[in-house]
């Protein structure tokens, strides 16, 4: 088995016999494994060090939420996003869940998937004229714990039978081994987040290489999955254009952009209290050298001609690919979108558009 | 980090005097010696309220990163002490040193708002017309200020303001506002 392992499990006793924690005990059987009444680990010394330790427990709480980057201000593409893990075994450097899983002490599975996937299901029910697009990767990555978990065994055959959702797979890792025999039915998009290979040697830890993630693209491409790729964060760093260029043409080489369902980008962007958490790591990252500002929404962002330029630019070089794959920006106001695409989309447009390039 | 008994002293003494709180003094005293001791200086030098000094100590702590260099090498390098040495007031110096501050963290971002303010500069408007530049060159809008006392000041303003908007360096203004050189 490769991939991600831990340095010990602890599974909730009330969990013990779900086949979550079967499979986590099977696949991992020189792991430490405690079986607890209730999985409250002390507060590891490092945060690096709790991205080491795997809880199976039950979630308490709703699955589905609205996701998070569409705060007042900025053009949100109206995504929902489910919560089956929490936490990373990656260790991005710029990564938001060193600030919002601050005191977490472990990396989270839920074995309760079947609860989720009724939660969902009673949301399109209700809503069967609206298509959804739903992603499991905000405070997880979709795929780096599946060899563990399979939960997109049991996640794709749910949505691939579903008429009005589209579940976004959203991962930097090379996991797709468990996908390439589902039948995705054109309602599951794998989505890869890209950066240079300067960026992602300095400040992805553990996630797979460049080459690796789009090696994995183009395996599940051809297993009939549509996929994605976000460009974020960008970071302008030095040599910015040259690296990000390369990067798609490096993709446009391997992956038929017929089948390409959308493309994102992003400023890195950061709130004071995540800049203060990555201060704090014992590694600094090289990416608080880029000259951010303090925006409206109380986030810091490279200023605004800088994004406006990134955007313009890789924009420019991926209609040259193919003009007609969906594009789109990740938390931008308005005035933004206006100078990067000449239109303003409403909330509602943005998804539907993203939904219906799917068809 | 133990430090020498007369910094470790001088530090708490003064934080005692202007009410740092106490994280920020043990902060203060896990840094090197040198480093510690240099911002010791200039927070006597100017009187520095916790606030001000956490946001010099802060900038020029990024500073320091970026470049590979200390604390206390960004603020007793050139800029920073041509800046405490040509301001003649405490507030004038503090200004001074902030803005020679932001010089070496934002040097793109400042060099293009220094190309802005010479643009400006050239379109040769009255002294009753004020534009103002977006904040931190957060926005694409120029926020145009005319403050006249009579008919007549406001026609020659609004004359200015019509000239000045054929010209190329208006043109050229809002280009770099829009996107980055």
């Amino acid at each position: 088995m490769s991939g991600w392992t831990p340095s010990a499990v602890w599974i909730e006793a009330s969990e013990v016999d779900s086949a979550l924690a079967a499979r986590v005990r099977t696949r991992l059987p020189s792991t430490p494994i405690h079986v607890v009444e209730e999985a409250r680990l002390a507060e590891p010394p490092t945060f690096r060090e709790g991205k080491r330790r795997l809880v199976v427990q039950r979630n308490g709480g709703s699955f589905l939420q609205h996701c998070p980057a569409g705060t007042p201000g900025v053009v949100c593409c109206s995504y929902l996003v489910m919560r089956f893990e929490s936490n990373c075994p990656f260790d991005c450097s710029y990564c938001f869940l060193q600030d919002y899983v601050r005191n977490n002490p472990a990396i989270k599975v839920f074995t309760n998937v079947a609860d989720g996937l009724a939660e969902i299901a009673a949301v399109l029910r209700a809503h069967p004229a609206r298509t959804f697009r739903v992603g499991t990767g905000d405070v997880a990555d979709s795929l780096a714990l599946d060899h563990l978990t399979d939960l997109s065994c049991e996640l794709v055959p749910f949505f691939a039978a579903q008429p009005n959702v589209v579940l976004e797979l959203k991962t930097k890792s090379a996991g797709v081994d468990n996908l390439l025999g589902l039948d995705p039915k054109d309602r599951v998009v794998v989505s890869w987040s890209l950066n240079t290979p300067a960026m992602v040697a300095e400040e992805e830890d553990g996630a797979a290489s460049l080459a690796e993630r789009l090696a994995a693209a183009v395996r599940v491409q051809q297993a009939g999955y549509q996929v994605g790729f976000h460009f974020d964060p960008l970071i302008a760093h030095d040599g910015w254009e040259e690296g990000y260029r390369a990067v798609i043409e490096l993709i446009f080489r391997q992956i038929d952009t017929r089948r390409v369902a959308w493309v994102s980008l992003g400023s890195l962007r950061m709130t004071p209290s995540l800049k203060a958490a990555i201060k704090a790591r014992p590694r600094r990252a090289r990416l608080l050298d880029t000259e951010l500002v303090p925006n409206s929404d109380g986030k810091q962002r490279v200023w605004r001609g800088l994004r406006v330029k990134m955007y313009r630019r890789l924009l420019a070089w991926l209609r040259d690919v193919d003009s007609r794959m969906p594009l789109y920006i990740c938390m931008e106001p308005a005035s933004v979108w206006e100078k990067v695409f000449g239109e303003v989309p409403t909330d509602s447009e943005v998804a539907r558009r993203l939904v219906a390039a799917l068809a | 980090m133990t430090h020498a008994p007369e910094l470790e002293q001088g530090v708490r003494q003064w934080a005692a005097e202007r009410r740092y709180r106490h994280a920020l003094v043990e902060r203060w005293l896990r840094l090197d010696a040198a480093d510690a001791r240099a911002l010791l200086g200039l927070a006597v030098e100017l009187r520095l309220g916790e606030n001000q000094l956490r946001d010099v100590w802060d900038c020029a702590e990024d500073v320091a990163a970026r470049d590979r260099s200390s604390l206390a090498a960004v603020l007793t390098g050139p800029p920073l002490t041509r800046a405490r040495r040509r301001a003649e007031g405490r507030s004038d110096r503090l200004k001074a040193i902030k803005a020679a501050l932001r010089r070496l963290r934002y040097p793109q971002l400042v060099a293009t708002e220094e190309r802005l303010a010479e643009l400006v500069q050239q379109l040769a408007l009255p002294r009753s017309v004020r534009v103002t530049l977006p904040d931190c060159l957060e926005g694409d809008t120029l926020r145009v200020d005319i403050v006249v006392d009579s008919a007549a000041a406001l026609a020659a303003a609004a004359a200015a303001l019509h000239a000045a908007a054929t010209r190329p360096e208006c043109t050229a203004i809002f280009t770099l506002l829009e996107e980055a050189p």
